[in-house]
């Protein structure tokens, strides 16, 4: 008896289901939520980003994008400038605090098509699978890329976690959006009309002030290392806080080798590649510049994932020493960041190395 | 484990799959053993507890049967009576009576003190025992002679932890006519768990944050309209938290072929404190009424002898709630309401909504929150200098987000079109697409305004 009504329950669970999924789409799903999310939260700084290259007028037919994290201190205005003589138009999104999971679901909004580049540029930390934090499982990610994963990724995304309660907090971010974006629709509930004027000046000026930002003018200059006693003279200007950040930064040990990370960057760098294997597009890794000063005696590994790529010609390799001119305190505002003197360097020498790499390339 | 946790959720499946996959001889053993597996996942040692209770009780109902007539008739409901409230005496009200024992003697709170742990729902379960016991003495209640059955009765999973207080002659009528439940009633089930749901995750514990922020700290947030705020708050929280868990037990009975009874029908629609009690928490106010009220003499016995049964039902009332001053103060706030609609002679509202019927459903929810004061502060000293900050000081602000004053208009407006076209009944016979949406709301809500940060016990767990 109970089995001939069944279906009946079933299908009005099941239709229960459709229209929640339709509710949850016509809201979070269309693009237009991510669009007015508060722009401070952390997907909505990246969308901010996002938003930015999506509207970035295209004056030049040869395209180049800036990825990665806030040590790629890339100057598009600076680079730009360089255009008459590289042929190349820069964009970047290089977004504090993302790693390639987020670049490959970023390169994928930017680029759904993988025709819109010539060059993809890439800064990573170094070329060796050296680190401390375990990337597989930052939860930072889910927060980045909420606005950006959909149903197709459910399975890629959430299995990419290593632990089982990230696992399931990442597929609720692809299922449920709601669920993730909770605080924000509670915060834009309480002020709709300031958080819709917020956004609406957002999208006017955002690229501007992104565009022209003028980044640390402060500088490490009269900085000193004593390795042999670990001690460190630094300038006037850095607070406390700073002064511990510079210490433990510099005077730490060295990142031991992770197989971790080898195994993180063969999955997602791995799955940028493979996204623009056969495609116009050439993916361009380069070594950032390692700090004010580099501890004597450091040395690379003589093989990684990264440089595995460069051998199966999945990629093209900056010089590892290619900015090691830049190592220099006066060029750094922290233990990690250019300053706006390093930037305008750093983004002047990308853009022509890059134009160099594919001229070479044959592009 | 919690009604509104995932791990529920996956207790509750495997039950209604071998539930309803087993023979059917089989599902009084697998309901029991169930009901015994949820019990003990909170703490497996006092499973022995429930036992005990069950088989004294069990027994006293077979004792009843074989003696007729007699003292020994009315021994048999004594030691079951004793047995019940000794049990709950013990482990509700030991350490209440030690700490004010002390204090009159001139000692330490806790010179007597025990480090006793309260049994989950033993104030349910026991009253439940009792009304079974008390109902076979009076003839009212047909013995059960089938362990099992009696067991499944008091320990049945959907109610052990906080209600609704289910009468025998209703269970065990489910029980021996069972059928398995029709399209309707499965519709019905899934909607009051997640109707449930929403009460719980969305109002009540979000309504907690702001109570719990103001009761924490009332001196932080000066004026008369922070502390109604605070207070409202309370309000708002107390009834989602206990009638979203009624909700889901009602559910999930029913899910099994279970109709348990109603237990709140919009209280605060109530025009009137005895209209209130006649919709808030009704299987306990039943109770009181038919096994203290009445025997004690109900109204029949002249007036000064009907305020003061009020005044005791209530008092005892408040005790059930909880062992503190605080719940006696509330039960007798109550008693002295109910007496004193009487003494005033304030007539039961009609059927039909007139207009000053808004100002008595106002007056009367603004009643029923100055008694939740006594419910939520930490103690009488601090309730007494929040009844204060009601009605003195400066005007203050809200303590609520702009958002959830709309929220709260919604939820009330919802109720009054609930009071008059009894929306929910009918949503199960409604076209699919009506009870698909209905459902639909309910999951974005629970989307965008659940609170999941953690699992909030629901309030009514530690009576």
């Amino acid at each position: 008896m109970l089995a001939t009504r069944i279906p009946d329950v079933a299908a009005r669970l099941g239709l229960a289901l459709l229209f929640f999924f339709a509710l949850d789409g016509l809201a979070f799903r269309t693009g237009y939520y991510a669009s007015i999310l508060t722009p401070d939260s952390t997907a909505g700084f990246l969308e901010t980003y996002l938003w930015i290259e999506h509207h970035r007028p295209i004056t030049y037919p040869r395209q180049a994008l800036a990825v990665g994290d806030s040590r790629m201190g890339l100057k598009a205005r600076i680079a730009n400038s360089l255009t008459p003589e590289t042929r190349l138009e820069f964009g970047t999104v290089a977004v504090p605090g993302t790693t390639p999971r987020c670049w490959y679901y970023m390169l994928r909004e930017v680029d759904p098509h993988c025709d819109r580049y010539a060059a993809i540029v890439m800064g990573l930390d170094s070329y060796d699978d050296r680190g401390f934090e375990n990337h597989n499982d930052r939860e930072l990610d889910i927060n980045y890329l909420t606005p950006l994963v959909g149903f197709r990724d459910l399975w890629a995304f959430a299995s990419s976690y290593q632990s089982w309660p990230l696992r399931i907090h990442a597929a609720e971010s692809v299922l449920f959006k709601g669920l993730v974006y909770q605080r924000d629709v509670q915060d834009f509930l309480g002020h709709p009309r300031t958080r819709l004027q917020i956004a609406a000046i957002q999208h006017r000026s955002a690229s501007e002030w992104y565009y022209n930002s003028v980044w640390e003018r402060h500088s490490l200059a009269g900085m000193t290392v004593d390795w042999s006693s670990r001690k460190l003279t630094l300038p006037g200007w850095l607070d406390a806080h700073k002064r511990q950040e510079v210490e433990d930064r510099l005077l730490g040990d060295p990142p031991p080798y992770s197989d971790q990370l080898a195994r993180y960057r063969r999955r997602w760098l791995g799955a940028i590649l493979d996204r623009y294997r056969g495609s116009r597009t050439r993916i361009i890794f380069l070594q950032l510049p390692r700090g004010p000063v580099v501890r004597p005696g450091a040395a690379s590994d003589s093989s990684s994932t990264i440089r595995d790529f460069a051998a199966a010609d999945k990629a093209l390799l900056m010089d590892s020493h290619e900015f090691d001119s830049l190592e220099h305190p006066e060029l750094f505002g922290d233990a990690m960041h250019l300053n706006e003197a390093g930037g305008i360097e750093f983004s002047t020498m990308v853009a022509r190395a890059v134009n160099r790499m594919l001229t070479q390339a044959g592009r | 484990m919690l009604f509104h946790t995932p791990r529920f959720f996956l207790f509750l499946a495997v039950v209604l799959l071998l539930f309803y996959g087993a023979p059917r001889s089989w599902r009084r053993w697998i309901l029991l053993v169930a009901s015994y597996f949820f019990y003990m996942c909170w703490n497996a040692r006092f499973i022995l507890l429930l036992i005990t209770l069950t088989a004294i009780d069990f027994a006293a109902g077979l004792w009843l049967a074989r003696v007729a007539a007699g003292p020994r008739r009315k021994a048999a409901l004594i030691m079951s009576l004793a047995a019940n409230l000794g049990f709950l005496g013990f482990f509700k009200y030991y350490n209440f009576l030690a700490s004010n024992v002390a204090m009159l003697l001139g000692l330490p709170v806790h010179a007597f003190a025990l480090d006793i742990i309260l049994p989950m729902g033993i104030s349910f379960h026991t009253f439940q025992s009792m009304s079974y016991v008390i109902d076979v003495y009076r003839g009212r209640q047909r013995t059960i002679t089938d362990p099992v059955d009696y067991a499944l009765y008091i320990s049945f999973f959907p109610q052990l932890v906080a209600g609704p207080i289910v009468r025998a002659r209703d269970f065990f009528a489910d029980l021996y006519r069972w059928r398995a439940p029709d399209a309707r009633e499965q519709l019905r089930g899934v909607l009051l768990v997640v109707f449930g749901l929403v009460k719980k995750l969305a109002l009540a514990d979000q309504f907690a944050r702001l109570a719990d922020q103001y009761f924490a700290k009332p001196a932080a947030y000066p004026g008369w309209l922070a502390a109604w705020s605070g207070v409202v708050a309370f309000s708002i929280q107390i009834f989602f938290d206990f009638s979203g868990y009624t909700d889901m037990a009602i559910g999930l009975a029913q899910l099994l072929g279970f109709h348990f009874p109603e237990n709140f029908r919009r209280p605060y629609l109530a025009r009137g404190i005895t209209d209130f009690w006649r919709r808030w928490h009704i299987s306990l106010s039943s109770w009181l009424r038919d096994y203290l009220y009445i025997p004690l003499g109900g109204n029949r016995r002249g007036r000064w002898r009907t305020y003061t049964n009020l005044m005791l039902t209530m008092l005892l009332g408040g005790l059930w709630h909880g062992a503190s001053w605080n719940f006696v103060l509330w039960g007798g706030y109550h008693g002295a309401l109910l007496a004193g609609e009487r003494v005033l002679g304030i007539q039961e509202p009609g059927s039909r909504w007139r207009w000053p019927d808004l100002l008595r459903a106002a007056s009367t929810f603004a009643l029923a929150s100055i008694g939740w004061v006594f419910f939520r502060a930490a103690n009488w000293r601090a309730s007494f200098d929040i009844l204060g900050r009601l009605f003195t000081g400066p005007h203050g602000h809200i303590v609520w987000p702009h958002w959830m004053l709309w929220y709260a208009l919604l939820a009330l407006l919802a109720a009054g079109f609930e009071e008059a076209g009894q929306w929910f009944e009918r949503l199960p016979a409604a076209p699919a697409w009506a009870y698909a949406a209905a459902i639909a709301v309910c999951l974005f809500c629970l989307e965008l305004i659940g609170f999941t940060d953690r699992a909030v016990p629901f309030i009514y767990f530690q009576f």
